[in-house]
C-alpha cells in the first residue's frame, strides 16, 4: 500500500481535492438536511400574536409574586345596556374628584369596541377595569387596565369578553377601580409554598447525595482499573468460589432469620430486649477490649492467630444480635421519642426509619455478607487443591469444579429469567441448561493449565462499569417514573431516583480518582511490608479523600437541580408545585419558584465550586 | 548477605529489562549501582523486594529464597528491607509523622494502624527518627509544605522505622541539587557506618560513587558489565558502561 501511494503522487493529490469536496458536499447535506429535520423557521417568533402571548407570559413571569399586598381603592360604576338600542350614547360619572366617560354605554357583540375615558385622576394613578355581568352571583371580570398621564387623563379602548349572559334588562356594569394604595402584609402563600418546597428539595438531594456517595465509593473501588487488573485467580480457585456463593448467601440469609426471629421474640418485652440490648454492649465491650489488648501485646505469637479467629467472630455476631435487637425494640422506643419530644419529633422518627433499615435489611445484609465470605473462602480453598495436585488429576478436579461452579450459574441466571418472564417449563429453563452449559464448560476446562491465572479482578472490573454505564445512560427523569410507580407520588421517590443515578454517576467518578493516583505512595509503603488494606489506608485514602468530598458536593449541587425535573413526573420537591402552578397558568406563582431554584443553585454552585478548589 | 543469581526480567510489553544478572552482597557494604536511564537500575532495586517480580533466577538473603516468598511471609522479608526513592514517594496530604510512621506498618497491629493508632514506643520512634534526619519541627507539617532535601529526609525516616537491615536506594539524589545531594548521601553512609545496615543505592553521578561507595557494580541495558571497587572505574570503563559518547561531567 504505502509503496504504491509514493509512486503515484500526482494521482493522490488528485484523490485528496477529490476527497475534499466529497466531505464538503457531505456537511453541506448534512446539515441542510439538520435544518430541515429541526423545524428551522425564523417567521413563526416573529409572528405578532405569537409574540404578544409570550410578551404577556413574560410580564407576568417578570412581576413574581413574593409578597402579599394589601391595596386600598375606590372604584366608580357605570351602567352598561346590551344589546345596544338604535341610537348609541354614552355614559358618563363623576365622584371623588373624577370623571369617567364610556363610549357607547353599551354592547352587542363581543367585537363591540368600547372606549372609556377619563379625567381628575393624580398623575400616574392605575387601576382595573371589570365587567359586571348581571344577576347578584355573576363573578366580575376583569376587562383592561389603566395607567393616568401626568396630566391625570387615560384612554382605554376594550372588549366585552366572550361569556354568554341571559337575555334580559337586568343591570349591567363596569367597574373602574383605582387603586390608591399597596402595603405589604408579609410573604405571599406562594413563596411560603417554595419555601417549604425549596427546603424538601436540598434536603432531598442532600439524602440523596450522602447514600449515593456511601454506596459509591465501595463501588468506585471495583470500578477502578488498577486495583482490579492486580488480582486474578486459578480456574479452579474462581469456580469455587463460584459453587461456594449461593450456599454462602443462603447461609447469611438464614442467619439473618434467624436472629430477626430471635430478636422478636427477646423484644416481646420490653424490659427483657433492653436488658438483652444492654448485655451484648456489655459483651462487645469486652471482647473487644480483649482482642486489642491480644493483638497488641504479642504481635509475634502463634497465640494471635488462634484469637485472631474466634474474637473477631465473636465480635461481628455480637454486633449482629445488638443490631437485630434494635431492629425490634427501636421501633416502639422511636414512636414513644416522637410523642414526648414535641418539636424535636424528628429524632423519633428517625429512629424508626434506622429500626426499619435494621429490621428489613438484616437478612440481605447477611446474605450479602455470607456471599462474599463464601466466595473468599472458596477461592481459597480451590487453590489449594491445586497446590497439592498435578497434572491429570489437577486438570480433572479443575474440570470437575468448573462444571459445578458455571451449572450453579447457569441454574441462577435461569431462576432469574423465570422470575421476570414466568416460564412455564422450569425444568428447561433451569435444570438442564444447567447440566448442559457446565457439563461442556468442565470438559473445555480440562484443556486449560489448572494454574493459569485467569484475570477474575478484570472481569468483575469489566461488569461493573457495564453496570455503571448503563445506570448513567438511564436519566434521573426515567428513574423517577420508576421509582414513582413503586413508592409512590412524594419525595421519597425522588430520592429514590436521585440516589440510584448517584451511585451510577459518583461511582464512575470516584474509580476515575482512584485510577489517577500517585502510584510512587503506594509502592513505598507496600515497600513496608503493610498488607494490601493498610496499604490502602495510608496510600489509597489520604490521596482519595479531598476529591471525594468534593465530587460528593457537586453531586448535592447537580441533584438539586435534577431535582426540579424529578418532581415533574411526581418526585416532590419544588419541581412538583412548580410544574402545577405552569400547568394552572400561575405563572407569577411559578415565577417565584423560578427565582428560588436559581438562587439555590446559584449559591450551591458557588459552595461546591470552593470546596472543590480548597481540596483538590 | 544477598545474593542475586541469574536474575532476569522481561516486562509483559517484551522489554528485556535485566538479563541474567547474578552478583553478591556482602553484610555492611554501600554497594553502589550505575548505569544510564533504562539501564534496568530501578528494576533490579525492585526485584529485590519484589516490587517488581522477576520473570526467572533466584534471590536469596540471609537463608531465604525471596524470589519464591508470598503472602505473609514476603511482608515479613520486606519490613526487613528499607526503601527511599527518587521522587521520595510521600503521601502528600498526610502529616510527615504519618509518613515515617507508614515505615512500621509491617510490624503493628493492622486494625489498630488503620484505625490511625500506633504504639507509645512507635511514636518515640518516629520523632527520634526525624530528630536523626535533623527535621524534628516538621511533624505535624504537611509532607507537600516540604522541600525536595527535607522530603528525601522524611523518605529516609520512614525506612528507618523499619530497622531495616538492608536499605535500598533508587537514585535518591537525582532529584536534588548537588549540595543537598551529599547532605542525603552522607545520612546514607552514616546508616551504613553506623548502624552497620547494609545499602545498595542506585546513583547517577560517578564523583558520588567513588566518594561514597564501597563497592560499585554497572549495568548496560540489563547486563552486569563491571562489578569492582568505584575507583577502578576509569575513562576506558567509564565509555563501556555509558557508551562511547559520553563525557565525564562529574
Amino acid at each position: 500500500m504505502k509503496g504504491s501511494r509514493k509512486k503515484n503522487q500526482p494521482q493522490s493529490a488528485w484523490r485528496r481535492t477529490l476527497r475534499n469536496i466529497a466531505v464538503v458536499v457531505g456537511v453541506f447535506l448534512l446539515y441542510a438536511y439538520a435544518v430541515q429535520v429541526t423545524e428551522i423557521d425564523l417567521r413563526t417568533p416573529l409572528d405578532p400574536t405569537r409574540q404578544e402571548t409570550l410578551l404577556n407570559r413574560l410580564r407576568r413571569f417578570g412581576r413574581p409574586d413574593l409578597l402579599a399586598l394589601e391595596t386600598e381603592t375606590q372604584s366608580l360604576n357605570l351602567s352598561l345596556r346590551s344589546p345596544c338600542p338604535e341610537e348609541l350614547r354614552g355614559g358618563q360619572i363623576s365622584g371623588y374628584g373624577r370623571s369617567l366617560f364610556l363610549a357607547p354605554n353599551c354592547t352587542t357583540t363581543t367585537q363591540d369596541v368600547l372606549t372609556l375615558s377619563g379625567e381628575g385622576f393624580p398623575p400616574n394613578a392605575r387601576g382595573i377595569i371589570r365587567w359586571h355581568p348581571p344577576g347578584e352571583e355573576a363573578v366580575a371580570r376583569q376587562v383592561a387596565a389603566f395607567r393616568a398621564g401626568l396630566d391625570g387623563r387615560f384612554s382605554v379602548n376594550f372588549t366585552m369578553p366572550d361569556v354568554r349572559v341571559p337575555e334580559g334588562d337586568e343591570t349591567q356594569r363596569i367597574e373602574v377601580e383605582e387603586i390608591l394604595g399597596q402595603d405589604v402584609t408579609g410573604l405571599s402563600n406562594a413563596s411560603q409554598v417554595t419555601i417549604n418546597r425549596i427546603i424538601e428539595t436540598i434536603l432531598m438531594a442532600l439524602m440523596a447525595s450522602t447514600i449515593g456517595t456511601i454506596i459509591a465509593v465501595p463501588v468506585s473501588f471495583i470500578a477502578a482499573r488498577n486495583l482490579m487488573a492486580r488480582s486474578g485467580a486459578t480456574l479452579a480457585g474462581l469456580m469455587t468460589a463460584l459453587a461456594f456463593l449461593p450456599i454462602g448467601g443462603w447461609l447469611g440469609r438464614q442467619l439473618g432469620l434467624t436472629l430477626t426471629t430471635g430478636a422478636e421474640r427477646l423484644s416481646a418485652q420490653p424490659i427483657v430486649g433492653t436488658a438483652g440490648l444492654l448485655a451484648t454492649a456489655g459483651l462487645f465491650w469486652f471482647v473487644a477490649r480483649l482482642y486489642v489488648a491480644t493483638q497488641t501485646a504479642d504481635a509475634e505469637s502463634k497465640k494471635r492467630s488462634a484469637a485472631s479467629m474466634w474474637q473477631p467472630a465473636s465480635l461481628a455476631a455480637l454486633a449482629l444480635l445488638a443490631l437485630a435487637i434494635f431492629g425490634q425494640l427501636g421501633l416502639p422506643f422511636g414512636e414513644w421519642l416522637r410523642d414526648i419530644l414535641g418539636w424535636f419529633g424528628f429524632f423519633g422518627g428517625l429512629i424508626v426509619t434506622l429500626a426499619d433499615i435494621a429490621r428489613i435489611m438484616l437478612p440481605g445484609i447477611l446474605m450479602f455478607i455470607g456471599a462474599l465470605i463464601a466466595v473468599s473462602l472458596g477461592s481459597r480453598y480451590g487453590e489449594e487443591i491445586n497446590f497439592n495436585v498435578t497434572g491429570t488429576t489437577a486438570r480433572l478436579i479443575t474440570g470437575a469444579i468448573t462444571a459445578v461452579g458455571v451449572g450453579f450459574t447457569a441454574y441462577g441466571v435461569g431462576l432469574f429469567l423465570n422470575w421476570l418472564y414466568q416460564f412455564e417449563n422450569l425444568a428447561s429453563w433451569t435444570t438442564y441448561p444447567a447440566l448442559i452449559i457446565g457439563g461442556a464448560t468442565g470438559l473445555l476446562a480440562t484443556l486449560i493449565e489448572p494454574r493459569r491465572e485467569m484475570p477474575a479482578g478484570l472481569v468483575i472490573y469489566y461488569l461493573m462499569r457495564g453496570t455503571l454505564n448503563t445506570l448513567r445512560s438511564i436519566e434521573p427523569l426515567v428513574l423517577g417514573f420508576v421509582f414513582v410507580v413503586w413508592v409512590g407520588i412524594g419525595p421519597f421517590a425522588g430520592m429514590l431516583a436521585l440516589m440510584v443515578h448517584s451511585i451510577a454517576d459518583l461511582g464512575k467518578l470516584f474509580s476515575e480518582q482512584v485510577e489517577n493516583i500517585a502510584e510512587g505512595p503506594l509502592e513505598a509503603v507496600t515497600a513496608t511490608g503493610a498488607n494490601r488494606v493498610q496499604t490502602i489506608a495510608f496510600a489509597v485514602i489520604p490521596q482519595i479523600i479531598p476529591p471525594f468530598i468534593a465530587f460528593s458536593f457537586y453531586r448535592w449541587d447537580i441533584n438539586v437541580r435534577m431535582s426540579t425535573l424529578i418532581g415533574f413526573v411526581g418526585g416532590g420537591g419544588i419541581g412538583l408545585v412548580l410544574q402545577q402552578n405552569i400547568n394552572l397558568l400561575l405563572y407569577r406563582q411559578a415565577s417565584v419558584m423560578i427565582i428560588a431554584i436559581a438562587i439555590t443553585v446559584a449559591i450551591l454552585d458557588y459552595v461546591s465550586s470552593e470546596l472543590r478548589n480548597r481540596l483538590i | 548477605m544477598l545474593q542475586i543469581k541469574n536474575l532476569t526480567k522481561i516486562y509483559d510489553d517484551g522489554t528485556v529489562a535485566l538479563k541474567d544478572v547474578s552478583f553478591e552482597v556482602a553484610d555492611g557494604e554501600l554497594l553502589t549501582v550505575i548505569g544510564l536511564s533504562g539501564s534496568g537500575k530501578s528494576t533490579l532495586l525492585r526485584c529485590i523486594n519484589r516490587l517488581i517480580e522477576p520473570t526467572s533466577g533466584e534471590i536469596w538473603w540471609n537463608g531465604v529464597k525471596v524470589s519464591h516468598v508470598s503472602g505473609e511471609e514476603l511482608r515479613r522479608v520486606r519490613r526487613k528491607i528499607g526503601m527511599i526513592f527518587q521522587h521520595f514517594n510521600l503521601v502528600d496530604r498526610s502529616s510527615v509523622l504519618t509518613n515515617v510512621l507508614s515505615g512500621r506498618l509491617g510490624y503493628v497491629n493492622p486494625i489498630a494502624s488503620i484505625l490511625g493508632r500506633f504504639p507509645k514506643e512507635d511514636l518515640e520512634r518516629a520523632h527520634a527518627n526525624l530528630r536523626r534526619v535533623g527535621i524534628p519541627d516538621k511533624a505535624n507539617n504537611r509532607a507537600d509544605e516540604l522541600s525536595g532535601g527535607q522530603r528525601q529526609r522524611v523518605g529516609i525516616a520512614r525506612a528507618l522505622m523499619q530497622e531495616p537491615e538492608l536499605m535500598l536506594a533508587d537514585e535518591p539524589v537525582a532529584s536534588l541539587d548537588p549540595a543537598l545531594a551529599h547532605s542525603i548521601m552522607r545520612y546514607l553512609q552514616q546508616i551504613n557506618r553506623d548502624d552497620g545496615i547494609t545499602v545498595i543505592c542506585s546513583l547517577h553521578f560517578l564523583d558520588l560513587v567513588q566518594q561514597y561507595g564501597t563497592r560499585a557494580i554497572a549495568l548496560n541495558e540489563g547486563r552486569l558489565v563491571y562489578d569492582g571497587l568505584p575507583s577502578g572505574i576509569d575513562d576506558e570503563r567509564f565509555k563501556e558502561i555509558y557508551g562511547q559518547e559520553a563525557e565525564r561531567i562529574g
